[in-house]
């Protein structure tokens, strides 16, 4: 089985700085492997197990991403393809383009593994448009996946409920969290992953600009940091008030 | 381009969700406002304006795969300026392949959604809620909508057009659907979750969490002393260092003091909220809200609250 | 004295070429393992043996009396045809035959009571019966050693069953020949190895300067082939004493290790006929997570079995093979990413100390001594108070310090001892390049396994500093006038004081704590087990991070110890030990009050 995995360098939020604007500092802000994309390499390192067959990671991103390719080929993956973008100035049709050339062009892949979204924008939006693209089947947020000759039995984590559903291969697919554990790779395993084959691509070359209609970022500006420390008083009945009140402007509340 | 602004969802409430939206996009370019509904008229989806039904697909209840099929056939014949599709995961995944199959752009998640009648524009939060991101596309685009942060349209729907998309045969075959067990979600991936800590008295008073739960949509988690050393609640739903770690939207720890180890796991919530008698609880300087208060009072006056507002 | 016997010669000369056969393989195991057993080794492990006597430890007496009763033995055996000549020395081993016959009696019935507690153990771990016998094999060795050693004893009293005597005393020599001589070398070659030394499979400067290849490299153990010379003869020489199942902690917690059971049969798999097979055949990754490193196996060890060497190999393969849960990984992760274990943003690091004023060596760069805070201190609300306490002690004393703050990472100790030598490394290299750079000479360290790490681990990797523990710095404070307690601030409480393991038992600091408590407060109680024979809390070896199956909780079997002495305090001098002790007497609810030895002090002086 030949499984394609897809992972993001991507910024990590939690070390963002602000400039005194008030905006995020995205030029050289720290970035490694996006959380989810750890449970993608991790399935699919499972399905090798299971099933033979090779695991190949990609990456659209800076060259800086080469940080997070080696991390996945430490966990496992064969080799990798870099596809190098400035991932800040490119929308996700353009990253689904980039992404679905490279694997055309090291492929064909029985399987492409996504995760369900990255950890720093979250559009999720790249693993269906790659399924388009691709022209394979696609099946989003698999929980479980069961692999028997050229069928799929997928289990989907939906808001409130599982969906199990049938995919013929070749698929694309995204998974959730919960689908497995990801293996930490050791330091001295990411160093030695150095010596796996990492093929680097411009991105520029593979696809020309002005296939698809762009959508762009305009400005971006930081929200608060720290808790908010709101301190709600009054009797049990307007407390509770209150709170659902606020709860419900943060629009944190399900519906 | 037609002066048509689409809203589609595949789950009833958000379509109302989605339908607001879309009046506020269409007021910006003097245009329409249609709610689209696939296979079969929904009784209680609402529409301000009037309704397009796609028919081609038996039932409403499609797959994304077959949602986008048929709302790229629709659109293009129809080329509405803007469609927008609720966020929940079926919708995310429709809206992308829309937009791959039409070659537009599209903005995700989206709240704030206008137009200038060339650009289709929004506001989101990225890296994990800290920046909010302003973000454009040309038109016509594809956009997902938040869920929850548009009030319900509520009016009736006027006239239904139709078109037939023709029959739609899906790589994707769906054979079954359950009904995620409460109690049974996966913490990890919970929007909501209600924690308990050793504020409550006795084992017999956690269903009074539970319910709250419940009524949130959330799932029940706790501190680490009720499930390892009081063993009232099984291993899975103690969270912190030694425990889960969480990321919901929504955390409201429940007389939990909020010693580090548990706070360890829950630094990633969007919203911490907390109700605990002590003021000077180390919680309240880890949460966005907090209410001094008594849990025995607290939690039903939240119940009733919540039961008024449905 | 039968002139030229044929029938005594025959015997005698039995008797001595046990001895001979005993020498003879003491040695062929010493130069097959590279151990010299030189005098000076030998005299530096009298001076060893007698420290331990000395703290009066019962092990290590009915060790001495086994060890003289062979050697009284077998010198009188050796003297026997001279013995007429002799007479005075034979009355002086008849004279301390009496006690050493006293000894080996209690030694004997010590052996069946843990010859009853081992099966025990074994039946709750789920030992093979494989493993039971050879087990109770060399324990009925022992019994029998012990046994024959005594009937020979006896027998110096009776000069005429003088062939009964050798005859006994070759049949001995031969048992220690055969299964004592490797023990006895691993002994004299390990009695002296710091509890602390680990093993460096690699140097990971080399390995990023390019002279060391990384794809080279290998780490952890997963053949049992791989476990090098030294680690073998250590285990091998495990004769099923028994002391290291007695005093670990994880054991009487119930959890699924026994020091002895580990070794053992990790022993007997790699004298099998398998060169190649898995440790994993027979160990199980719970059993290795359930260590604390509390180091009271190898401490309480008659002969120096290391058992550590095997924990931390065969966690390195574990980690190395992915095999660690989410909380293990999780830990990992936020050292990988955070730099602590919390994953906590690492600039909030001097958050507490902005509060109190305590400045940092950017801004105060001539600081005489570097406050080392540690993860534990820098980010827990409680343990912070340790922090506060220790800063406002050194300002009375008017000693300059300052901290390093959001530049202080992770020491790397629980990534070391969780098995993950790179991250241990680069955490620690990019430490000392800091340290270094602030030409820092002079360390305080309030948690025992940062001062342990800054003061005996990173020498190797190029980081020399005096480092002094907060116990012995506070101590010389007060000694020296400094620190000033008046009579009037005494605090009338009843204090216990828990001994941090790595304090204690890893770097024998244990005297000044005490000499604090004796400075500050009414009332001083010893737990049983203290100084170097401490229990542990539970939380050292990474254990704070993670969980493992357990009956009860080390914490609280220590909390209840210090709640036995009747002290409503107990004293802690480790931020780790604190947060262990803190939440079992709770649990507990023994209503005591845990307080480290810097805040007893901080509340003593205005
Ligand atoms: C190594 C180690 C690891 C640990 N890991 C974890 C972990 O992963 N997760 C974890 O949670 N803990 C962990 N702990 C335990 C942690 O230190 C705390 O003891 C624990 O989180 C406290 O739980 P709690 O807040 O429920 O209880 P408490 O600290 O006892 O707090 C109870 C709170 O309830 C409030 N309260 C009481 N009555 C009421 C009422 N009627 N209404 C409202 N409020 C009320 C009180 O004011 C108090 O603040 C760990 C500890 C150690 C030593
Ligand atoms: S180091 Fe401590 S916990 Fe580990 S085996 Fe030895 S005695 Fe037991």
């Amino acid at each position: 089985m030949k499984i394609a995995v897809c992972v993001k360098h991507a910024v990590d939020e939690a070390e963002l700085k602000t400039d005194p604007s008030g905006r995020p500092v995205l030029a050289g802000a720290v970035s490694r492997m996006s959380a989810f994309d750890k449970n993608a390499v991790e399935e699919g390192l499972r399905l090798r197990a299971a099933h033979q067959g090779e695991v190949v990671v990609f990456t659209v991103g800076p060259a800086d991403s080469k940080k997070t390719m080696k991390e996945a080929l430490a966990m496992g993956a064969d080799r990798g393809v870099l596809v190098v973008a400035d991932t800040a100035a490119i929308d996700t049709m353009r990253t689904a383009g980039l992404l679905a050339a490279a694997i055309r062009r090291a492929g064909p892949f029985d399987l492409v593994l996504c995760s369900e979204g990255s950890s720093d924008t979250y559009s999720g939006q790249v693993p269906p448009m790659l399924g388009e693209l691709l022209g394979a089947a696609f099946v989003g947020y698999a929980r479980k996946f069961e692999v028997s000759g050229q069928l799929v039995r997928v289990e989907r984590s939906l808001e409130d409920s599982v969906e199990r559903v049938e995919a013929p291969l070749p698929l694309v697919a995204s998974v959730v969290s919960e689908i497995n554990e990801p293996r930490y790779p050791t330091l001295i395993q990411i160093m030695q992953a150095g010596k796996k084959p990492l093929e680097e691509l411009s991105g520029d070359q593979l696809l020309p600009h002005g296939e698809y209609r762009e959508a762009s970022v305009v400005s971006m500006s930081v929200q608060q940091s720290a808790r908010k420390r709101v301190l709600i008083e009054g009797s049990p009945d307007e407390a509770a008030a209150k709170l659902l009140d606020a709860l419900t402007k943060e629009g944190v509340l399900a519906k | 381009m037609s002066p048509a602004v689409w809203a589609y969802s595949e789950n009833e409430g958000v379509s109302n969700e989605v339908a607001s939206a879309a009046v506020e996009v269409a007021e910006g370019a003097s245009a329409e406002a249609v709610v689209v509904e696939i296979g079969a008229l929904r009784e209680g989806a609402r529409s301000p304006g009037a309704k397009l039904l796609l028919k081609g697909p038996a039932s409403p209840q499609v797959s994304p795969e077959v949602a986008a099929e048929a709302l790229a056939r629709a659109a293009k014949q129809a080329a509405p300026m803007a469609i927008l599709i609720g966020a929940t995961r079926n919708g995310r995944e429709a809206a992308s392949r829309l937009a791959a199959k039409l070659s537009v752009g599209c903005l995700s998640d989206g709240s704030k959604l206008g137009t200038d009648g060339s650009t289709l524009t929004a506001e989101r939060n990225v890296f994990a809620g800290k920046v909010v991101a302003k973000l454009s596309c040309p038109l016509p685009a594809v956009a997902t909508v938040k869920v929850g942060h548009y009030a319900r349209a509520d009016a009736a729907p006027g006239e239904t057009r139709e078109v037939d998309v023709g029959p739609i045969q899906p790589l994707v075959r769906v054979v079954g659907r359950e009904k995620k067990a409460a109690g049974a979600v996966d913490l990890r991936s919970a929007k909501v979750i209600v924690s308990a800590g050793r504020g409550v008295k006795k084992k017999e008073d956690l269903p009074l969490l539970e319910e709250l739960a419940k009524d949130m949509h959330g799932a029940l988690g706790c501190s680490r002393p009720l499930s390892s050393d009081l063993g009232w609640l099984p291993e899975e739903y103690h969270i912190g260092l030694t425990g889960v770690t969480v990321r919901p939207d929504l955390y409201l720890a429940v007389g939990i003091s909020g010693q580090l180890q548990h706070i360890a796991g829950i630094k990633d919530s969007k919203i911490v909220a907390a109700i605990n008698t002590d003021k000077d609880a180390p919680i309240f300087q880890a949460s966005d809200y907090g209410v001094v208060g008594d849990l025995y009072q607290l939690v039903p006056a939240l119940r009733k609250a919540l039961a008024a507002r449905r | 004295m039968a002139a030229l016997d044929f029938g005594y010669l025959t015997v005698y000369l039995l008797s001595l070429a046990s001895v001979v056969f005993a020498g003879l393989m003491v040695v062929r195991r010493s130069k097959a393992t590279s151990v010299s057993i030189g005098p000076r080794r030998l005299l530096g492990l009298a001076k060893d043996e007698t420290r331990r006597l000395m703290s009066g430890d019962p092990v290590f007496l009915m060790h001495l009396s086994i060890a003289l009763g062979i050697g009284v033995t077998i010198a009188n055996a050796v003297m026997d045809p001279g013995m007429g000549y002799l007479y005075p020395l034979k009355v002086l081993f008849l004279v301390v035959s009496v006690p050493l016959t006293a000894g080996l009696i209690a030694s004997f019935v010590w052996r069946v009571q843990v010859y009853s507690r081992s099966k025990k153990e074994e039946r709750k771990l789920g030992a093979s019966g494989k493993f039971t016998s050879a087990s109770t094999f060399l324990q009925v060795v022992l019994m029998l050693a012990i046994g024959l050693t005594t009937s020979e004893l006896v027998l110096l009293w009776f000069p005429s069953m003088v062939y009964a005597d050798l005859l006994l005393g070759a049949l001995r020599n031969s048992l220690v020949a055969v299964y004592y001589s490797r023990p006895s070398v691993n002994l004299v070659g390990g009695f002296d190895r710091p509890l602390s030394a680990l093993k460096t499979p690699f140097n990971l400067a080399d390995v990023m300067s390019g002279k060391t290849d990384a794809s080279q490299i290998s780490v952890g153990v997963s053949k049992v082939s791989e476990f090098d010379r030294s680690q073998r003869l250590t285990f091998d020489s495990c004769v099923e004493i028994g002391a290291c199942e007695a005093a670990c902690p994880a054991t009487a917690a119930g959890r699924p290790l026994s020091p002895r059971v580990l070794v053992r049969k990790v022993s007997l798999l790699a004298r099998g006929p398998d060169a190649g097979a898995s440790p994993f055949s027979a160990v199980g990754e719970d059993e290795l997570w359930s260590c604390t490193s509390c180091g009271a196996c190898m401490a309480s060890c008659p002969v120096s079995v290391k058992h550590l060497d095997i924990i931390y190999e065969l966690r390195r393969d574990l980690v190395t093979k992915g095999k660690v849960d989410k909380e293990k990984a999780a830990l990992l992760e936020n050292l990988a990413q955070s730099q602590n274990p919390y994953g906590l943003k690492n600039a909030s690091r001097a958050d507490w100390a902005r509060e109190v004023g305590v400045g940092t060596l950017a801004s105060e760069p001539g600081a005489e001594y570097l406050y080392w805070v540690g993860c534990i201190s820098s980010f827990d609300q409680r343990a912070q108070r340790i922090a506060r306490a220790l800063s406002k002690i050194l300002r009375q004393a008017g000693v300059s310090f300052a901290i390093l703050g959001g530049e202080e990472m992770c020491v790397g100790d629980p990534a070391r001892r969780l098995g993950e030598e790179g991250r241990y490394q680069e955490l620690a290299l990019q430490n000392i390049e800091k340290l270094n750079s602030y030409g820092v000479r002079k360390i305080i360290a309030t948690c025992p396994h940062c001062y342990n790490t800054l003061k005996n681990e990173y020498p190797q990797f190029g980081g020399n500093y005096d480092v002094v523990y907060h116990t012995q710095l506070i101590s010389d404070l007060i000694r020296e006038g400094k620190v000033k307690v008046p009579p009037e601030k005494v605090q009338s409480i009843s204090v216990t004081l828990h001994d941090a393991c790595y304090a204690s038992r890893y770097n024998s600091v244990f005297d000044e704590p005490r000499e604090i408590l004796g400075a500050t407060v009414s009332d001083v109680r010893e737990m049983g087990r203290r100084k170097e024979k401490t229990f542990c809390c539970g939380a050292g070896g990474s254990n704070y991070w993670y969980k493992v199956p357990q009956q009860k909780s080390i914490a609280g079997i220590r909390a209840e110890e210090a709640s036995e002495t009747g002290a409503k305090t107990v004293a802690t001098e480790c931020p780790f030990c604190l947060s262990m002790l803190d939440d079992a007497t709770k649990v507990a609810e023994t209503g005591m009050d845990v307080r480290d030895v810097a805040e007893i002090v901080a509340d003593c002086i205005s």
